[in-house]
Protein backbone atom coordinates (compact mmCIF):
# COMPACT_ATOMS: atom_id res chain seq x y z
CA UNK A 1 0.00 0.00 0.00
CA UNK A 2 2.89 2.64 0.96
CA UNK A 3 4.38 1.28 -3.02
CA UNK A 4 0.84 2.76 -3.92
CA UNK A 5 0.51 6.10 -2.40
CA UNK A 6 4.04 7.06 -3.76
CA UNK A 7 3.29 5.99 -6.86
CA UNK A 8 0.18 8.59 -7.38
CA UNK A 9 2.30 11.36 -5.30
CA UNK A 10 4.63 10.84 -7.58
CA UNK A 11 2.47 10.99 -10.53
CA UNK A 12 0.50 14.01 -9.02
CA UNK A 13 4.32 15.81 -9.22
CA UNK A 14 5.02 14.92 -12.46
CA UNK A 15 1.60 15.61 -14.42
CA UNK A 16 0.43 18.82 -11.94
CA UNK A 17 -1.02 20.82 -14.89
CA UNK A 18 -3.25 18.40 -15.72
CA UNK A 19 -4.37 17.77 -12.49
CA UNK A 20 -5.16 20.89 -12.01
CA UNK A 21 -6.93 21.06 -15.03
CA UNK A 22 -8.87 17.88 -13.76
CA UNK A 23 -9.71 19.45 -9.71
CA UNK A 24 -11.20 22.73 -11.87
CA UNK A 25 -13.24 21.11 -14.59
CA UNK A 26 -15.17 18.87 -11.88
CA UNK A 27 -15.45 21.62 -9.27
CA UNK A 28 -16.91 23.41 -12.22
CA UNK A 29 -19.05 21.11 -13.51
CA UNK A 30 -20.31 19.58 -9.75
CA UNK A 31 -20.85 23.23 -8.83
CA UNK A 32 -23.27 23.22 -11.76
CA UNK A 33 -25.42 20.22 -10.70
CA UNK A 34 -25.23 21.04 -7.41
CA UNK A 35 -26.83 24.74 -8.01
CA UNK A 36 -29.38 22.64 -10.12
CA UNK A 37 -30.39 20.42 -8.15
CA UNK A 38 -30.95 22.97 -5.36
CA UNK A 39 -32.71 25.24 -7.98
CA UNK A 40 -35.06 22.27 -8.26
CA UNK A 41 -35.69 21.82 -3.83
CA UNK A 42 -36.24 25.30 -4.36
CA UNK A 43 -38.64 24.97 -6.90
CA UNK A 44 -40.58 22.07 -4.84
CA UNK A 45 -40.65 24.59 -1.47
CA UNK A 46 -41.97 27.54 -3.59
CA UNK A 47 -44.80 25.22 -5.06
CA UNK A 48 -45.73 23.86 -1.18
CA UNK A 49 -45.48 27.83 -0.11
CA UNK A 50 -47.20 29.80 -2.78
CA UNK A 51 -49.98 26.51 -3.95
CA UNK A 52 -51.33 26.14 0.15
CA UNK A 53 -51.57 30.37 -0.58
CA UNK A 54 -52.77 29.93 -3.97
CA UNK A 55 -57.14 30.66 -4.05
CA UNK A 56 -59.48 30.49 -6.91
CA UNK A 57 -61.06 33.60 -8.47
CA UNK A 58 -64.79 34.50 -9.55
CA UNK A 59 -64.52 37.16 -11.09
CA UNK A 60 -68.14 38.72 -11.09
CA UNK A 61 -69.12 40.80 -14.52
CA UNK A 62 -68.52 44.33 -14.66
CA UNK A 63 -69.79 47.59 -16.69
CA UNK A 64 -66.77 46.80 -19.12
CA UNK A 65 -67.14 43.15 -19.34
CA UNK A 66 -67.12 41.67 -22.72
CA UNK A 67 -71.30 41.67 -23.61
CA UNK A 68 -70.74 38.09 -24.79
CA UNK A 69 -70.33 36.58 -21.44
CA UNK A 70 -71.74 39.51 -19.35
CA UNK A 71 -74.64 40.41 -21.55
CA UNK A 72 -76.83 41.73 -18.48
CA UNK A 73 -73.95 43.85 -17.83
CA UNK A 74 -72.64 44.80 -14.23
CA UNK A 75 -73.60 41.80 -11.88
CA UNK A 76 -76.58 42.34 -10.02
CA UNK A 77 -77.30 41.71 -6.05
CA UNK A 78 -79.90 38.96 -7.13
CA UNK A 79 -76.50 37.54 -9.40
CA UNK A 80 -74.13 38.00 -6.52
CA UNK A 81 -76.00 36.32 -4.03
CA UNK A 82 -76.87 33.31 -6.36
CA UNK A 83 -73.46 32.52 -6.68
CA UNK A 84 -73.15 32.52 -2.77
CA UNK A 85 -75.76 30.60 -2.04
CA UNK A 86 -73.71 27.91 -4.90
CA UNK A 87 -70.63 28.31 -2.85
CA UNK A 88 -72.50 27.80 0.14
CA UNK A 89 -74.31 24.86 -1.23
CA UNK A 90 -73.45 21.49 0.31
CA UNK A 91 -72.13 19.93 -3.31
CA UNK A 92 -69.38 22.98 -3.61
CA UNK A 93 -68.60 23.76 0.79
CA UNK A 94 -67.37 20.27 1.11
CA UNK A 95 -64.15 21.45 -0.97
CA UNK A 96 -64.17 25.13 0.25
CA UNK A 97 -62.00 25.92 3.10
CA UNK A 98 -63.07 29.48 2.83
CA UNK A 99 -64.02 32.45 0.50
CA UNK A 100 -64.86 36.14 0.93
CA UNK A 101 -66.30 38.36 -1.07
CA UNK A 102 -64.54 41.53 -2.67
CA UNK A 103 -66.06 44.65 -4.16
CA UNK A 104 -65.28 47.71 -6.31
CA UNK A 105 -64.03 49.56 -3.52
CA UNK A 106 -62.06 46.89 -2.45
CA UNK A 107 -60.53 45.84 -5.30
CA UNK A 108 -59.67 49.39 -5.93
CA UNK A 109 -57.73 49.65 -2.98
CA UNK A 110 -55.67 46.93 -3.61
CA UNK A 111 -55.30 47.55 -6.95
CA UNK A 112 -53.84 50.98 -5.83
CA UNK A 113 -51.59 49.65 -3.38
CA UNK A 114 -50.14 46.42 -5.46
CA UNK A 115 -49.98 49.51 -8.87
CA UNK A 116 -48.16 52.49 -6.25
CA UNK A 117 -46.52 54.71 -8.76
CA UNK A 118 -47.58 52.89 -11.75
CA UNK A 119 -49.47 54.96 -14.38
CA UNK A 120 -52.21 52.88 -14.68
CA UNK A 121 -53.47 53.69 -11.50
CA UNK A 122 -54.17 56.91 -12.07
CA UNK A 123 -56.33 56.27 -14.94
CA UNK A 124 -58.17 52.73 -13.21
CA UNK A 125 -62.00 53.53 -11.80
CA UNK A 126 -63.58 51.81 -9.24
CA UNK A 127 -65.97 50.36 -11.42
CA UNK A 128 -64.01 48.99 -14.00
CA UNK A 129 -62.33 46.10 -11.69
CA UNK A 130 -63.77 43.14 -10.74
CA UNK A 131 -65.86 42.61 -8.11
CA UNK A 132 -64.41 39.09 -6.55
CA UNK A 133 -65.25 35.75 -4.62
CA UNK A 134 -61.76 34.55 -3.97
CA UNK A 135 -62.43 30.80 -2.95
CA UNK A 136 -59.92 28.91 -0.98
CA UNK A 137 -60.17 25.43 -1.28
CA UNK A 138 -59.11 22.75 1.04
CA UNK A 139 -57.29 21.30 -1.51
CA UNK A 140 -55.43 23.35 -4.05
CA UNK A 141 -55.21 20.56 -6.86
CA UNK A 142 -59.21 20.12 -6.95
CA UNK A 143 -60.13 23.53 -8.67
CA UNK A 144 -61.54 22.13 -11.44
CA UNK A 145 -64.79 21.95 -9.31
CA UNK A 146 -65.32 25.01 -8.76
CA UNK A 147 -64.39 26.57 -12.43
CA UNK A 148 -67.07 23.78 -13.88
CA UNK A 149 -70.06 24.71 -11.31
CA UNK A 150 -69.39 28.55 -12.07
CA UNK A 151 -68.35 29.37 -15.33
CA UNK A 152 -71.24 30.32 -17.66
CA UNK A 153 -73.19 30.80 -14.71
CA UNK A 154 -75.21 34.31 -15.06
CA UNK A 155 -73.03 37.51 -13.77
CA UNK A 156 -69.77 35.03 -13.65
CA UNK A 157 -67.14 36.65 -16.07
CA UNK A 158 -64.46 34.33 -15.57
CA UNK A 159 -63.12 31.60 -13.19
CA UNK A 160 -59.57 32.00 -12.75
CA UNK A 161 -57.09 29.97 -10.19
CA UNK A 162 -53.93 31.50 -9.70
CA UNK A 163 -51.84 28.48 -9.78
CA UNK A 164 -52.40 29.13 -12.95
CA UNK A 165 -50.18 32.02 -13.04
CA UNK A 166 -48.09 30.32 -10.63
CA UNK A 167 -47.46 27.24 -13.26
CA UNK A 168 -45.76 30.11 -15.68
CA UNK A 169 -43.07 31.60 -13.69
CA UNK A 170 -42.31 27.29 -12.30
CA UNK A 171 -42.24 26.20 -15.49
CA UNK A 172 -39.50 28.79 -16.49
CA UNK A 173 -37.52 28.46 -13.49
CA UNK A 174 -37.69 24.42 -13.88
CA UNK A 175 -36.49 25.77 -17.52
CA UNK A 176 -33.83 26.84 -15.95
CA UNK A 177 -32.54 23.97 -13.89
CA UNK A 178 -32.75 21.91 -16.26
CA UNK A 179 -30.42 24.11 -18.94
CA UNK A 180 -28.00 24.32 -15.59
CA UNK A 181 -27.77 20.28 -15.71
CA UNK A 182 -27.60 20.10 -19.56
CA UNK A 183 -24.63 22.34 -18.92
CA UNK A 184 -23.61 19.84 -16.20
CA UNK A 185 -23.82 16.84 -18.08
CA UNK A 186 -21.97 18.52 -20.67
CA UNK A 187 -19.35 19.53 -18.45
CA UNK A 188 -19.00 15.68 -16.87
CA UNK A 189 -18.73 14.54 -19.97
CA UNK A 190 -15.80 16.57 -20.32
CA UNK A 191 -13.96 16.04 -17.23
CA UNK A 192 -14.64 12.27 -17.99
CA UNK A 193 -12.61 12.77 -20.84
CA UNK A 194 -9.79 15.12 -19.29
CA UNK A 195 -9.26 12.59 -16.86
CA UNK A 196 -9.11 9.44 -19.13
CA UNK A 197 -6.67 11.83 -21.14
CA UNK A 198 -4.85 12.64 -18.10
CA UNK A 199 -4.56 8.71 -16.88
CA UNK A 200 -3.36 7.88 -20.10
CA UNK A 201 -0.69 10.55 -20.33
CA UNK A 202 0.33 9.57 -16.74
CA UNK A 203 0.43 5.78 -17.73
CA UNK A 204 2.31 6.41 -20.87
CA UNK A 205 5.26 8.35 -18.47
CA UNK A 206 5.66 5.48 -16.39
CA UNK A 207 5.54 2.93 -19.15
CA UNK A 208 8.67 1.37 -18.37
CA UNK A 209 7.68 0.39 -14.37
CA UNK A 210 4.42 -0.44 -15.88
CA UNK A 211 6.44 -3.20 -18.32
CA UNK A 212 8.24 -4.49 -15.13
CA UNK A 213 5.47 -4.92 -13.04
CA UNK A 214 3.70 -7.01 -15.81
CA UNK A 215 6.73 -8.56 -16.54
CA UNK A 216 7.45 -9.98 -12.64
CA UNK A 217 3.83 -10.42 -12.25
CA UNK A 218 2.51 -7.65 -10.23
CA UNK A 219 -1.52 -8.13 -10.30
CA UNK A 220 -3.65 -6.39 -12.51
CA UNK A 221 -5.33 -4.62 -9.39
CA UNK A 222 -1.72 -3.52 -8.17
CA UNK A 223 -1.03 -2.29 -11.24
CA UNK A 224 -4.23 -0.10 -11.62
CA UNK A 225 -4.95 1.28 -8.47
CA UNK A 226 -2.35 3.94 -8.53
CA UNK A 227 -4.31 5.50 -11.74
CA UNK A 228 -7.81 5.27 -10.25
CA UNK A 229 -6.80 6.45 -7.41
CA UNK A 230 -5.14 9.44 -9.11
CA UNK A 231 -8.07 10.34 -10.85
CA UNK A 232 -9.89 9.63 -7.55
CA UNK A 233 -7.91 11.96 -5.43
CA UNK A 234 -8.15 14.76 -7.94
CA UNK A 235 -11.80 14.42 -8.86
CA UNK A 236 -12.35 14.35 -4.63
CA UNK A 237 -10.45 17.70 -4.47
CA UNK A 238 -13.05 18.87 -7.28
CA UNK A 239 -16.14 17.61 -5.54
CA UNK A 240 -14.89 19.00 -1.91
CA UNK A 241 -14.38 22.31 -3.50
CA UNK A 242 -18.10 22.01 -5.36
CA UNK A 243 -19.41 21.01 -2.17
CA UNK A 244 -18.18 24.25 -0.27
CA UNK A 245 -18.91 25.97 -3.23
CA UNK A 246 -22.62 25.14 -3.03
CA UNK A 247 -22.92 25.63 0.66
CA UNK A 248 -21.34 28.90 0.02
CA UNK A 249 -24.05 29.92 -2.42
CA UNK A 250 -26.64 28.92 0.25
CA UNK A 251 -25.22 30.42 3.27
CA UNK A 252 -24.09 34.04 1.62
CA UNK A 253 -25.92 34.40 -1.72
CA UNK A 254 -29.90 32.69 -1.51
CA UNK A 255 -30.08 32.91 3.18
CA UNK A 256 -27.50 36.22 3.26
CA UNK A 257 -28.85 37.93 0.19
CA UNK A 258 -32.09 36.69 -1.62
CA UNK A 259 -33.64 35.96 1.80
CA UNK A 260 -33.17 39.52 3.00
CA UNK A 261 -34.88 41.10 0.26
CA UNK A 262 -38.26 38.50 -0.13
CA UNK A 263 -38.92 37.80 3.19
CA UNK A 264 -41.79 36.15 2.17
CA UNK A 265 -40.76 33.43 0.41
CA UNK A 266 -39.37 30.39 1.90
CA UNK A 267 -35.67 29.72 0.67
CA UNK A 268 -33.58 26.15 0.28
CA UNK A 269 -30.77 26.31 3.72
CA UNK A 270 -28.06 24.70 4.69
CA UNK A 271 -29.73 22.11 5.50
CA UNK A 272 -30.70 21.56 2.02
CA UNK A 273 -27.55 21.86 0.62
CA UNK A 274 -26.16 19.58 3.38
CA UNK A 275 -27.95 17.15 1.91
CA UNK A 276 -26.83 17.96 -1.93
CA UNK A 277 -22.77 18.26 -0.81
CA UNK A 278 -22.92 13.86 0.05
CA UNK A 279 -24.32 13.25 -3.81
CA UNK A 280 -22.02 15.80 -5.30
CA UNK A 281 -18.67 13.76 -3.43
CA UNK A 282 -20.06 10.32 -4.97
CA UNK A 283 -20.73 11.46 -7.89
CA UNK A 284 -17.20 12.93 -8.55
CA UNK A 285 -16.03 9.73 -7.05
CA UNK A 286 -17.67 7.53 -9.23
CA UNK A 287 -17.26 9.36 -12.53
CA UNK A 288 -13.31 9.74 -11.76
CA UNK A 289 -13.43 5.95 -10.68
CA UNK A 290 -14.92 5.03 -14.01
CA UNK A 291 -13.41 7.26 -16.53
CA UNK A 292 -9.51 6.34 -15.13
CA UNK A 293 -10.60 2.49 -14.81
CA UNK A 294 -11.88 2.37 -18.02
CA UNK A 295 -8.95 4.41 -19.69
CA UNK A 296 -6.36 2.25 -17.87
CA UNK A 297 -7.53 -1.00 -18.71
CA UNK A 298 -8.02 -0.45 -22.04
CA UNK A 299 -4.38 0.98 -22.09
CA UNK A 300 -3.47 -1.90 -20.27
CA UNK A 301 -4.50 -5.21 -22.02
CA UNK A 302 -2.72 -8.01 -21.23
CA UNK B 1 8.58 -28.20 -17.07
CA UNK B 2 8.13 -26.93 -20.35
CA UNK B 3 5.82 -28.52 -23.00
CA UNK B 4 5.56 -26.90 -26.50
CA UNK B 5 3.59 -29.32 -28.78
CA UNK B 6 2.55 -28.25 -32.22
CA UNK B 7 2.65 -24.59 -31.70
CA UNK B 8 2.08 -22.11 -34.73
CA UNK B 9 2.01 -18.60 -34.51
CA UNK B 10 0.92 -16.29 -37.39
CA UNK B 11 1.27 -12.71 -36.74
CA UNK B 12 -2.03 -10.19 -38.10
CA UNK B 13 -0.46 -9.04 -41.94
CA UNK B 14 2.46 -10.99 -42.55
CA UNK B 15 2.36 -13.90 -44.90
CA UNK B 16 4.67 -16.67 -43.37
CA UNK B 17 4.38 -18.12 -39.92
CA UNK B 18 6.64 -16.73 -37.63
CA UNK B 19 6.22 -20.40 -35.86
CA UNK B 20 5.58 -23.50 -37.91
CA UNK B 21 4.34 -26.54 -36.19
CA UNK B 22 6.55 -26.29 -33.36
CA UNK B 23 7.30 -28.94 -30.35
CA UNK B 24 9.56 -29.15 -27.13
CA UNK B 25 9.91 -30.66 -24.10
CA UNK B 26 12.11 -29.10 -21.44
CA UNK B 27 13.16 -30.87 -18.46
CA UNK B 28 13.38 -29.36 -14.82
CA UNK B 29 17.32 -28.43 -14.46
CA UNK B 30 17.47 -27.92 -17.94
CA UNK B 31 19.99 -25.70 -20.06
CA UNK B 32 18.57 -24.96 -23.17
CA UNK B 33 20.39 -22.45 -25.92
CA UNK B 34 17.96 -21.19 -28.51
CA UNK B 35 19.92 -19.83 -31.50
CA UNK B 36 18.63 -19.15 -35.18
CA UNK B 37 19.28 -16.39 -37.24
CA UNK B 38 17.20 -12.69 -36.61
CA UNK B 39 13.65 -13.49 -37.27
CA UNK B 40 13.96 -17.65 -37.05
CA UNK B 41 11.19 -17.55 -34.28
CA UNK B 42 13.11 -17.06 -31.43
CA UNK B 43 12.13 -14.79 -29.83
CA UNK B 44 8.29 -15.91 -30.42
CA UNK B 45 8.81 -18.73 -28.67
CA UNK B 46 10.06 -17.01 -25.62
CA UNK B 47 6.69 -13.91 -25.66
CA UNK B 48 4.58 -17.59 -26.00
CA UNK B 49 6.46 -18.87 -23.12
CA UNK B 50 6.05 -15.64 -21.04
CA UNK B 51 2.33 -15.46 -22.26
CA UNK B 52 2.83 -12.11 -23.89
CA UNK B 53 1.42 -14.09 -26.77
CA UNK B 54 -0.87 -17.20 -27.63
CA UNK B 55 -0.47 -19.30 -30.41
CA UNK B 56 -2.51 -19.47 -33.09
CA UNK B 57 -2.65 -23.47 -33.03
CA UNK B 58 -1.04 -25.70 -30.75
CA UNK B 59 -0.16 -25.81 -26.86
CA UNK B 60 2.06 -24.16 -24.59
CA UNK B 61 2.55 -25.53 -21.12
CA UNK B 62 4.38 -23.66 -18.62
CA UNK B 63 5.22 -24.98 -15.30
CA UNK B 64 1.96 -26.37 -14.98
CA UNK B 65 0.06 -23.71 -16.31
CA UNK B 66 -1.99 -24.21 -19.95
CA UNK B 67 -0.72 -21.10 -21.08
CA UNK B 68 -3.14 -21.11 -23.96
CA UNK B 69 -6.38 -21.26 -21.60
CA UNK B 70 -5.04 -19.80 -18.67
CA UNK B 71 -7.59 -17.08 -17.59
CA UNK B 72 -5.60 -13.46 -17.63
CA UNK B 73 -6.28 -12.68 -13.99
CA UNK B 74 -3.82 -16.01 -13.33
CA UNK B 75 -1.26 -14.48 -15.50
CA UNK B 76 0.40 -12.08 -12.99
CA UNK B 77 0.33 -15.03 -10.73
CA UNK B 78 2.11 -17.38 -13.54
CA UNK B 79 4.59 -14.80 -13.95
CA UNK B 80 5.91 -14.13 -10.75
CA UNK B 81 7.29 -17.70 -10.99
CA UNK B 82 9.57 -17.26 -13.43
CA UNK B 83 11.81 -14.38 -13.54
CA UNK B 84 12.99 -12.84 -17.42
CA UNK B 85 16.21 -10.87 -18.53
CA UNK B 86 16.44 -8.90 -22.04
CA UNK B 87 19.51 -7.67 -23.89
CA UNK B 88 18.58 -4.08 -22.67
CA UNK B 89 18.66 -4.38 -19.30
CA UNK B 90 15.28 -3.01 -18.51
CA UNK B 91 16.13 -1.52 -15.45
CA UNK B 92 14.28 2.22 -13.95
CA UNK B 93 16.57 5.02 -13.88
CA UNK B 94 15.86 6.98 -11.43
CA UNK B 95 15.93 3.71 -8.72
CA UNK B 96 19.35 2.75 -7.38
CA UNK B 97 20.28 -0.91 -7.61
CA UNK B 98 18.85 -2.23 -4.46
CA UNK B 99 15.54 -0.13 -5.40
CA UNK B 100 15.10 -1.77 -8.50
CA UNK B 101 15.37 -5.21 -7.13
CA UNK B 102 12.95 -4.16 -4.27
CA UNK B 103 10.65 -2.33 -6.96
CA UNK B 104 9.84 -6.22 -8.14
CA UNK B 105 8.96 -7.30 -4.97
CA UNK B 106 6.70 -4.20 -3.89
CA UNK B 107 4.66 -4.33 -6.93
CA UNK B 108 3.91 -8.42 -5.90
CA UNK B 109 2.90 -7.35 -2.49
CA UNK B 110 5.95 -8.96 -0.60
CA UNK B 111 6.17 -7.26 2.72
CA UNK B 112 8.96 -4.66 3.38
CA UNK B 113 10.79 -7.61 6.23
CA UNK B 114 11.00 -9.93 3.46
CA UNK B 115 12.46 -7.13 0.52
CA UNK B 116 15.31 -5.73 3.57
CA UNK B 117 16.23 -9.77 3.86
CA UNK B 118 15.93 -11.00 0.07
CA UNK B 119 18.15 -7.93 -1.74
CA UNK B 120 20.64 -7.64 -0.11
CA UNK B 121 21.31 -11.43 -0.14
CA UNK B 122 20.73 -11.50 -3.89
CA UNK B 123 22.71 -8.71 -4.72
CA UNK B 124 25.53 -10.59 -2.72
CA UNK B 125 25.21 -13.67 -5.00
CA UNK B 126 25.14 -11.26 -8.06
CA UNK B 127 28.44 -9.95 -6.93
CA UNK B 128 27.09 -6.20 -6.41
CA UNK B 129 27.26 -5.97 -2.87
CA UNK B 130 29.38 -2.90 -2.57
CA UNK B 131 26.70 -1.22 -5.31
CA UNK B 132 23.04 -1.34 -3.41
CA UNK B 133 22.98 2.80 -3.70
CA UNK B 134 24.13 3.26 -7.70
CA UNK B 135 21.99 4.53 -10.12
CA UNK B 136 21.67 2.27 -13.27
CA UNK B 137 23.74 5.01 -15.02
CA UNK B 138 26.71 4.41 -12.63
CA UNK B 139 27.26 1.12 -13.92
CA UNK B 140 28.88 -0.74 -16.68
CA UNK B 141 26.73 -2.83 -18.97
CA UNK B 142 28.08 -6.50 -17.04
CA UNK B 143 27.06 -4.36 -13.47
CA UNK B 144 23.50 -3.63 -15.03
CA UNK B 145 22.72 -7.08 -16.42
CA UNK B 146 23.66 -8.35 -12.75
CA UNK B 147 21.23 -6.06 -11.47
CA UNK B 148 18.63 -7.48 -14.02
CA UNK B 149 19.46 -11.00 -13.57
CA UNK B 150 19.49 -10.09 -9.24
CA UNK B 151 15.69 -8.76 -10.12
CA UNK B 152 14.73 -12.18 -12.19
CA UNK B 153 15.79 -14.01 -9.49
CA UNK B 154 15.25 -12.96 -6.07
CA UNK B 155 11.92 -14.35 -6.14
CA UNK B 156 13.69 -18.01 -6.64
CA UNK B 157 11.54 -18.48 -9.94
CA UNK B 158 11.90 -22.50 -11.44
CA UNK B 159 12.28 -21.06 -14.48
CA UNK B 160 14.62 -17.96 -16.32
CA UNK B 161 14.02 -16.94 -19.57
CA UNK B 162 17.12 -14.87 -20.85
CA UNK B 163 16.29 -13.38 -24.00
CA UNK B 164 20.18 -12.34 -25.91
CA UNK B 165 21.62 -11.66 -22.14
CA UNK B 166 25.01 -11.31 -23.71
CA UNK B 167 23.52 -9.00 -26.96
CA UNK B 168 24.99 -5.58 -25.51
CA UNK B 169 28.08 -6.94 -23.71
CA UNK B 170 31.93 -7.36 -24.59
CA UNK B 171 32.87 -11.15 -24.71
CA UNK B 172 34.80 -10.27 -21.30
CA UNK B 173 31.95 -9.55 -19.68
CA UNK B 174 29.49 -11.91 -21.05
CA UNK B 175 31.51 -14.37 -19.92
CA UNK B 176 31.04 -13.79 -16.50
CA UNK B 177 27.83 -13.48 -17.20
CA UNK B 178 27.78 -16.67 -18.53
CA UNK B 179 28.79 -18.31 -15.46
CA UNK B 180 26.24 -16.40 -13.06
CA UNK B 181 23.40 -17.80 -14.97
CA UNK B 182 25.73 -21.44 -15.43
CA UNK B 183 25.59 -21.05 -11.46
CA UNK B 184 21.96 -20.07 -11.45
CA UNK B 185 21.41 -22.79 -13.55
CA UNK B 186 23.59 -25.41 -11.12
CA UNK B 187 21.08 -24.18 -7.92
CA UNK B 188 18.42 -26.19 -9.92
CA UNK B 189 16.71 -23.25 -11.99
CA UNK B 190 15.66 -24.20 -15.40
CA UNK B 191 17.03 -22.30 -18.19
CA UNK B 192 16.40 -21.14 -21.68
CA UNK B 193 18.49 -18.90 -23.16
CA UNK B 194 17.90 -16.97 -26.84
CA UNK B 195 21.38 -16.09 -28.12
CA UNK B 196 23.59 -15.20 -31.63
CA UNK B 197 26.86 -15.87 -29.55
CA UNK B 198 28.81 -18.28 -31.11
CA UNK B 199 31.49 -18.43 -28.57
CA UNK B 200 29.31 -19.06 -25.63
CA UNK B 201 27.28 -22.12 -27.08
CA UNK B 202 30.56 -23.34 -28.38
CA UNK B 203 32.09 -23.35 -24.78
CA UNK B 204 28.90 -24.26 -22.28
CA UNK B 205 28.55 -27.21 -24.55
CA UNK B 206 24.39 -27.67 -23.35
CA UNK B 207 21.20 -28.64 -25.52
CA UNK B 208 20.98 -26.42 -28.58
CA UNK B 209 17.70 -26.15 -30.21
CA UNK B 210 17.72 -24.19 -33.74
CA UNK B 211 15.37 -22.39 -35.46
CA UNK B 212 15.29 -21.52 -39.07
CA UNK B 213 12.04 -19.60 -40.87
CA UNK B 214 9.86 -20.50 -37.54
CA UNK B 215 10.25 -24.39 -37.62
CA UNK B 216 12.90 -26.40 -34.97
CA UNK B 217 15.85 -28.13 -37.39
CA UNK B 218 18.30 -29.33 -34.95
CA UNK B 219 17.48 -29.97 -30.87
CA UNK B 220 20.85 -31.36 -30.01
CA UNK B 221 21.96 -32.05 -26.74
CA UNK B 222 25.77 -30.93 -25.96
CA UNK B 223 25.80 -28.99 -29.32
CA UNK B 224 27.84 -26.31 -30.63
CA UNK B 225 26.36 -22.97 -32.54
Amino acid sequence: MKFVFSEVAQSFRRNLSMVVSVILVTFISLTFVGTASLLQMQIGEMKNYWYDRAQVAVYMCSDVSASDVCPQGEASEDLKAAVKEKLESNTLSQYIDKFYFEDHEQAYETFQEQFKGNAVAKYVTAQQLNETYWVKLKDATQSQIITESLTGVPGVEEVRDQRSYLDQIFSILNAASLAAIGVAILMLFSAALLISTTIRLSAFSRRRELGIMRLVGSSNFYIQLPFILEGVVAASVGSILAGGAVLAIVQFFVQGYLAERLPFTSFVGLADGLLVVPLLLLAGILLAALASGLAIRRYLRI
Amino acid sequence: MISISNVSKQYKGSARPALNNVSLEVEKGDFVFLVGASGSGKSSLMRLMLREDVPTKGSVHVLGENLVGIPSRRVPFFRRRLGVVFQDFRLLPNKTVAQNVAFSLEVIGKSQGFIQEAVPEVLRLVGLEGKADRLPNELSGGEQQRVALARAIVNKPALLLADEPTGNLDPATSQDIMSLIERINLAGTTVIMATHDRGIVDRLKKRVVELRDGEIIRDQIGGSY
